[in-house]
């Protein structure tokens, strides 16, 4: 089943002398439970992609489809709730709100969304992070690891269709970034979760489904690496 | 523990995102602080100038309830049938029956030598009038009793039971026996007079007759919350009682709002757009505050954005932030409010204590209070309007980019070449970003505006409201005669008495004649001594003073027709056969006393005086009291003076000019002040959230090798630009319209020339250097307490 189908994917900054074309006629689409990865030089415009895919910046032309949903057909309110509820961000540097502790953290985008926090499933979640006994600290307490699958689980709570996560282990360490890639993983071959990851180390796209490489706004598929 | 336990199951309790307000107000106390401050100061401002107003009102209400009555309206001439027609309304809760003869004190009805006032009326009369309360004894009951005033008692020595005879300007007299004492007013005691009341069969049977119609008067109160000038025109309509025989108790009425005297309702107009005026200073400097505040987050904003949070959602976030922030700084701002206040009664209470007896010490006003709690509440949502929006507008690349912090988006490279590159670089902070530089610079010239918008103000009170002159008497004695039959040795006992703070006498001859220019005009001759002197010192047009002090020349006072006086000329002044010759050592604007129509005035001194009259008495002798001057020291100075003399007491009249004018400038400098107030602290909060705005910038600037001395300069270029223009435009703006309210409240009026506000420019002008260098100081501190490795790392 097609989560995402990325077309003609287009973005430009500046004009004239200093125009920039930051994507170049971009497109793929990612299954329902795949994770893929996203692999590019620094200003290679990986990360303009996962913006324009997370519906954060909007592309000068194509469009992406998310659940078969045109997301820049819809008006600014609209794809921010459709964001709310499809797409779960990871960022390099986590992103947490410093005052609420672990599981208000996790819960926040239920909140928004005026949902109430299932109890059941907000201890599976932190179960699956190892946070049970942590649930109470504020991020301040917490390691960089521990605070990216803090974040993580923010992602997961709202079950979207699609995880997108920028250089998620850009600021740990290789245990922590470890950690952090096992849970994705977990996530994905458990939740049947869709995921998108950016990174610049190829180390860690060892054990994703696809590699995308994006080199001078151009994408190329390099297809399935594992086994 | 267990109290951290409980913060966490409160915490755990996380209904909705907007749970996030109060736990991250706990959390980001500090940040806030400068917000909560801005609240809590406009909160201050409000409940303070609603509860001052309040107070005022009651203790004038209290106040005029005691001096002019209870009453709200009079019916003056009304006949029986009439008067059971409009008692008979229910909307009337009292009414009583009035009449007074020789209220002017020229008709000839005198006891013991002195006019007296008669005045006739129902027993009920003390319900709507407590003046006419009779303090000790009884209401007169019969046609032979009376009461009468407290200064009767004091001088004649007459008790309740002794006779009295009341002579008439026939030469009759009526005797009456004493039934109580009421209270004396300003006017009798002023006046030197006595008032004797009966009722109104006592007064039908021997003054009726000569009484005119309007002095017949019914009194009348009406229920709490009728509409008086309704049903004041029905009873009119009703009984055939003409409009113009209704009077008001104008005073009362304005106060309880419901007056037909327009000017009146223009002041409490003007009151309200004051009001309006502070509730937009303080909307003003909250707003600047949060979106300095909304300005440092937007990173938070951003992510918020980012997990999906709508537009709406952080617009709530941010109000419903600001309004937490109400829950404590408007409890702090009405408490500070409630402490100033008390401050302000008392401060009136020591200054006027006769006038603001009614003033309560501790009171607390509740419309104070309500008001101050609503307007604060009020001027907070509307502050946050904008915060609100601009927290709204950030796009959630603003977590993902890394950029956070750095929204400004900078258009223009800073000129580095004609000034230090830190100076440029702070009035490039300044005037960067041109909204930024706009809204800034019109905060601070709002200010500016304001006050010299209301700085005309003052001089409508010193017109409108005159201050007590330095010369004006507590006590006059005067020669019955208008003779200068007082001894001089009466001026020197009087000294002698330990209330008195100081006796000044003088004497008048009039009938001169002099020629000046080859006109004779009619002159009169007047004695000063030392202090009278001294208070024309100011009034000294040309000449010197110290010559007619001396006794080696007379001052003339500017006389404004052809044959005037000058400086240095001689005279001749002819009394009857005798003629003089006198030398002008001076010319005074004007004389500290009424001069008689008509004629010159020419001021000498008191040997020049005699030298030239041959009188050596006073006409009049002056007396100021200390506070703590007793009836008993006024009495021992009446018996000083003998019964030849004419003892006018105007304690009572001064205290409440004084009054007057302590209250209505309480108010105005007040006011001022709170302009100033707001000046200082809007300049030193945006200076301070300005620097904490870009406090990582700074960290990066250290890094690279900017010394704390560089920072600072760095600052003040900032907040030197921000208050040059802003005086630049305030001055423009206010002067313009300083000159137009002078016109429209002054010029028009007196004809008074507008005078450029020098003081009141250099008073606000000097706030807002000092404002300036405060707002430096702060943030200069911090940066050189700053930690270059904390701050970068967090870039």
């Amino acid at each position: 089943m097609e989560i995402l189908k990325v077309s003609h994917l287009s973005k430009t900054y500046g004009s004239g002398e200093a125009k920039v074309e930051a994507l170049k006629d971009v497109s793929f689409s990612l299954e329902k439970g795949e994770f893929a990865a996203v692999v590019g030089e620094s200003g290679s415009g990986k990360s303009t992609l996962l913006n324009c895919i997370g519906g954060l910046d909007t592309p000068t032309s194509g469009s992406v489809w998310m659940d078969g949903r045109d997301l820049f057909a819809m008006s600014e309110n609209k794809r921010t709730v459709f964001r709310r509820q499809n797409i779960g961000f990871v960022f390099q540097s986590f992103q947490l709100v410093e005052e609420l502790n672990v599981e208000q953290n996790i819960i926040f985008p239920l909140l928004l969304d005026y949902q109430k926090p299932d109890p059941k499933r907000v201890d599976e979640i932190l179960e699956v992070l190892g946070l049970k006994e942590r649930r109470h600290h504020l991020p301040g307490q917490l390691s960089g690891g521990q605070q990216q699958r803090v974040a993580i689980g923010r992602a997961l709570i709202m079950r979207p269709a699609l995880v997108l996560a920028d250089e998620p282990t850009g600021n740990l360490d290789s245990k922590n970034s470890q950690d952090v890639m096992d849970l994705l993983m977990k996530a994905s071959r458990h939740y049947q979760q869709t995921i998108l990851m950016i990174t610049h180390n190829e180390a860690l796209t060892a054990n994703v489904d696809r590699v995308l490489r994006v080199r001078d706004g151009v994408l190329k598929d390099l297809g399935g690496v594992r086994a | 523990m267990r109290a951290e336990r409980k913060g966490n199951m409160r915490e755990r309790r996380m209904k909705s995102y907007l749970d996030l307000v109060p736990i991250s107000a706990r959390r980001r106390k500090r940040q806030s602080r400068m917000t909560r401050l801005c609240i809590v100061l406009a909160v201050f401002l409000v409940a303070s100038i609603f509860s001052m107003a309040d107070m005022e009102i009651q203790s004038q209400i209290r106040r005029t309830q005691m001096d002019d009555g209870d009453w709200h309206v009079m019916f003056a001439g009304p006949d029986e049938e009439q008067i059971s027609l409009i008692e008979s309304r229910p909307e009337v809760q009292t009414s009583a029956r009035y009449a007074a003869l020789n209220y002017g004190l020229d008709r000839g009805y005198e006891i013991g030598g002195k006019e007296t006032v008669i005045c006739g009326f129902d027993e009920n009369f003390d319900e709507i009038m407590e003046q006419a309360s009779i303090e000790d004894g009884h209401f007169p009951e019969g046609t032979a009793e009376a009461a009468v005033t407290q200064s009767m008692k004091r001088q004649l020595g007459v008790d309740v039971g002794d006779p009295i005879v009341l002579m008439t300007p026939e030469g009759e007299g009526i005797e009456f026996t004493v039934s109580g004492f009421s209270g004396d007013t300003s006017m009798l005691t002023s006046s030197d007079a006595f008032g004797i009341f009966v009722n109104t069969e006592t007064y039908e049977t021997y003054f009726a007759d000569d009484t005119r119609g309007e002095d017949f008067a019914l009194y009348v109160k009406f229920v709490p919350f009728c509409n008086i000038q309704k049903t004041v025109d029905d009873i009119c309509g009703q009984t055939g009682i003409s409009r113009e025989a209704v009077s008001e108790n104008t005073m009362l009425l304005t106060l309880i709002f419901q007056t037909s005297n327009t000017t009146m309702m223009q002041l409490y107009w003007a009151a309200g757009i004051l009001s309006v005026l502070v509730a937009a200073a303080g909307i003003l400097m909250i707003s600047g505050s949060m979106n300095s505040n909304v300005s440092q987050r937007t990173r938070f904003f951003g992510m918020l954005r980012c997990l999906g949070a709508d537009r709406k959602q952080i617009r709530r976030f941010v109000r419903r932030e600001a309004l937490s922030w109400c829950k404590s700084a408007v409890p702090a701002g009405l408490i500070l409010s409630m402490a100033a206040v008390w401050g302000l009664c008392a401060l009136l209470r020591y200054l006027s204590p006769m006038y603001f007896s009614t003033m309560p010490v501790f009171g607390i006003s509740l419309p104070g209070v309500v008001f101050g709690a609503l307007v604060g509440i009020v001027t907070v949502m509307i502050a946050a309007h904008s915060p609100a929006k601009n927290a709204s507008k950030v796009s959630p690349l603003t977590a993902v980019s890394g950029n956070a912090g750095t929204t400004h988006a900078v258009k223009k490279a800073a000129n580095t070449r004609h000034l230090h590159v830190e100076t440029s670089l702070g009035i490039h902070h300044a005037s960067g970003s041109k909204k930024n530089f706009v809204l800034m610079t019109c905060s601070f010239a709002f200010s500016i505006i304001l006050f010299l918008s209301f700085s005309p103000a003052i001089d409508f009170m010193n017109h409108a409201v005159r201050p007590l002159q330095p010369s004006a008497a507590d006590l006059t004695v005067s020669s019955g005669d208008g003779a200068g039959s007082l001894p001089k040795d009466l001026a020197a006992s009087i000294e002698q008495i330990g209330s008195v703070q100081r006796v000044y006498g003088r004497s008048y001859m009039y009938g001169f004649t002099a020629s000046v220019g080859g006109e004779t005009i009619p002159v009169q001759l007047i004695s000063y001594e030392k202090y009278q002197f001294d208070w024309v010192r100011d009034d000294l047009m040309e000449g010197s003073l110290e010559e007619a002090e001396n006794g080696d020349g007379v001052l003339a006072v500017y006389y404004m027709n052809e044959g005037d006086f000058q400086t240095g000329e001689t005279f001749e002044l002819t009394a009857g056969d005798r003629t003089e010759t006198v030398r002008v050592s001076g010319i005074l604007s004007e004389s500290l006393f009424n001069i008689q129509d008509q004629s010159a005035a020419l001021i000498c001194s008191e040997s020049l005086f005699e030298e030239l009259t041959g009188e050596s008495g006073y006409a009049v002798i002056d007396v100021q009291f200390d506070s703590d001057v007793t009836d008993q020291d006024v009495e021992e100075i009446r018996a000083l003076a003998g019964d030849g003399a004419s003892v006018s007491d105007n304690r009572m009249e001064n205290a409440e000019n004084r009054g007057a004018y302590y209250s209505f400038a309480l108010f105005l400098y007040g006011f001022l002040a709170v302009i100033t107030l707001i000046s200082v602290f809007n300049i030193i909060n945006s200076i301070a959230m300005s620097v904490s705005g870009r406090i990582r910038e700074y960290g990066a600037m250290r890094a690279i090798g900017m010394t704390s001395r560089q920072m600072v300069r760095m600052v003040s270029a900032e907040a030197v630009t921000y208050v040059i223009w802003g005086i630049v435009i305030g001055c423009a703006a206010g002067l313009a319209l300083n000159y137009k309210i002078y016109d429209l409240l002054i010029s028009i009026r007196w004809g008074d020339p507008w005078e450029f506000p020098a003081v009141e420019l250099a008073v606000i002008l000097a706030a807002m250097a000092l404002s300036a260098a405060a707002a430096v100081a702060g943030p200069a501190k911090r940066i050189r307490e700053m930690s270059v490795a904390d701050t970068i790392s967090a870039l």
